[in-house]
């Protein structure tokens, strides 16, 4: 993936960064990140995209569709790859995805977007989501796998209370175990059916915060698996992921309920853990009363 | 009592038509109508030295919109390409929102002796094509009745479109 700074993307446009800066208020577009030192880091094909349609183009904004509709075309390729078995074209229509984007936006735009238009399309309980569920939870731990080992201080627990892979919420929860792991966060990710022994998996991981994500398992199992680990390590802030907002009886007083959106919760969970609140009390030492369990019964 | 001979038709020498000299074409921009000089134009690009939220299209001097003027481009499917500045706040919309909707989202024919839309729709497809000339065409905006507006209709490019210029 290749990223331009502010002043290459506008002189690959031909205007000025004041220009390239007034076209991402205006029109949303080129999207562009953030390095750390906070500095807008456009992405290589999205620019490239800009510059092939403005030649033709009849105004900023046809341009700008234009460029969003051929990005957008790699999605509907790995639709089509997915619907119709092929796990290498799959690979293939992802791999043209990750030219022009980031993996995080890559996995938001194209990727999640798909499965939710298979699951839309042929159901959860056909063979097409089938294959698409266990190819794209097959990317994305490939692609947490080689993360670069984390760089902050901070861990999360995710307790997955999916049902499995062919749970609509399962590729969700692994975008978002995927999005920490590439933020530099110590993901440890385990079902909330696993309750013996959880604590001292989060005794041995410092946990800072803990994440419950997936909305299979009933509120009295999470809240077990949610107990066992404040037994060890004390009380410690909850977030709450695709729980379900229309639950009757989640009271998430005194929890995080994150986006629903991978990219939103990795941001909110990254404020979270950067919050003094959570920095000045690792788990080691943070043994305060306890508070998600009354919240999360 | 006309004559068999006199209902013939014969053929006739007659003097050349006055070729009509060609309108001159200009340069604006689709947002923000300014006229640029074609020599101050960076080489390469067609963004809008002036507001940079527009491209520089031509079309004949005498339909060219004023600086700051109402205009719309459209393609030949009748959908928006472009909105100027004006036609935005004068239509109560925003470019980014209304690219790609069809024409008459925003504007409606509003012509007393016009029965529907063809006539609208007609000359903004003909513009489209790249035919030369000028058609006008009475037009209110879509939400709104008891406004008339002129709208002068013809072609513009460098891709062929027609831009309506509300007068």
């Amino acid at each position: 993936m290749r990223y331009l700074k502010t002043s290459e993307a506008a002189a690959l446009l031909n205007v000025s960064p004041n220009t390239l800066r007034a076209w991402e208020r205006r029109f949303g577009f080129p999207k562009p990140q953030r390095s750390p030192g906070k500095h807008r880091l456009f992405t290589h094909g999205e620019v490239a995209a800009l510059r092939d349609a403005l030649q033709e183009g009849l105004s900023i904004s046809s341009a700008i569709s234009r460029a969003r509709e051929g990005l957008a075309a790699d999605a509907n390729s790995l639709v089509g790859a997915l619907a119709s078995y092929e796990s290498e074209r799959a690979d293939t229509a992802i791999e043209a995805a990750l030219a022009l984007r980031s993996v995080e936006r890559s996995v938001e735009e194209v990727l999640l977007p798909t499965l939710d238009e298979i699951s839309r399309r042929y159901g959860v309980e056909s063979a097409a989501w089938a294959f698409a569920a266990h190819w794209a939870t097959d990317w994305l731990r490939r692609a947490i796998r080689l993360t670069p080992p984390p760089i902050r201080l901070v861990s999360i627990v995710i307790g997955d209370a999916s049902r499995d892979e062919l749970d609509r919420d399962a590729p969700y929860i692994r975008a978002l175990e995927l999005f920490c792991v590439r933020a530099g966060i110590k993901v440890l990710s385990l079902s909330a059916r696993g309750v013996a022994g959880i604590g001292d998996a989060a005794t041995v991981h410092r946990t800072n915060l803990v994440v419950v994500a997936g909305g299979h398992l009933d509120d009295d199992t999470v809240a077990r698996w949610a107990y066992a680990i404040r037994l060890a390590v004390g009380a410690m802030p909850l977030a709450i992921y695709r729980r379900g907002a229309e639950r009757p009886r989640v009271r998430p007083t005194g929890t995080t309920v994150l986006p629903s959106g991978a990219g939103d919760a990795q941001r909110t969970l990254l404020e979270l853990l950067e919050s003094d609140q959570v920095a000045a009390h690792p788990s080691a030492e943070y043994r305060s009363p306890p508070r998600f369990a009354r919240g999360n019964r | 009592m006309r004559t068999a001979r006199a209902g013939r038709p014969a053929l006739r020498l007659v003097a050349p038509l006055e070729s009509e000299a060609p309108a001159p074409l200009v340069l604006f921009c689709s947002h923000c109508g300014t006229r640029p000089v074609p020599s101050a134009l960076p080489t390469g690009s067609r963004v809008c030295g002036s507001c940079g939220l527009g491209l520089i299209l031509e079309s004949r001097a005498d339909v060219a919109p004023d600086v700051g003027g109402a205009f719309l481009v459209l393609d030949r499917s009748l959908a928006v390409c472009a909105v100027s500045r004006a036609a935005e706040e004068l239509l109560d919309t925003s470019e980014p929102d209304a690219v790609n909707r069809h024409v008459t989202d925003l504007l409606m024919p509003a012509g007393a002796e016009e029965t529907g839309g063809e006539s609208l729709s007609a000359s903004v497809v003909w513009a489209a094509r790249g035919d030369g000339g000028i058609r006008t065409a009475v037009v209110r905006p879509a939400n709104t009745f008891g406004i008339r507006l002129t709208a002068r209709i013809a072609s513009c490019g460098p891709s062929p479109a027609a831009l309506l210029v509300l007068d």
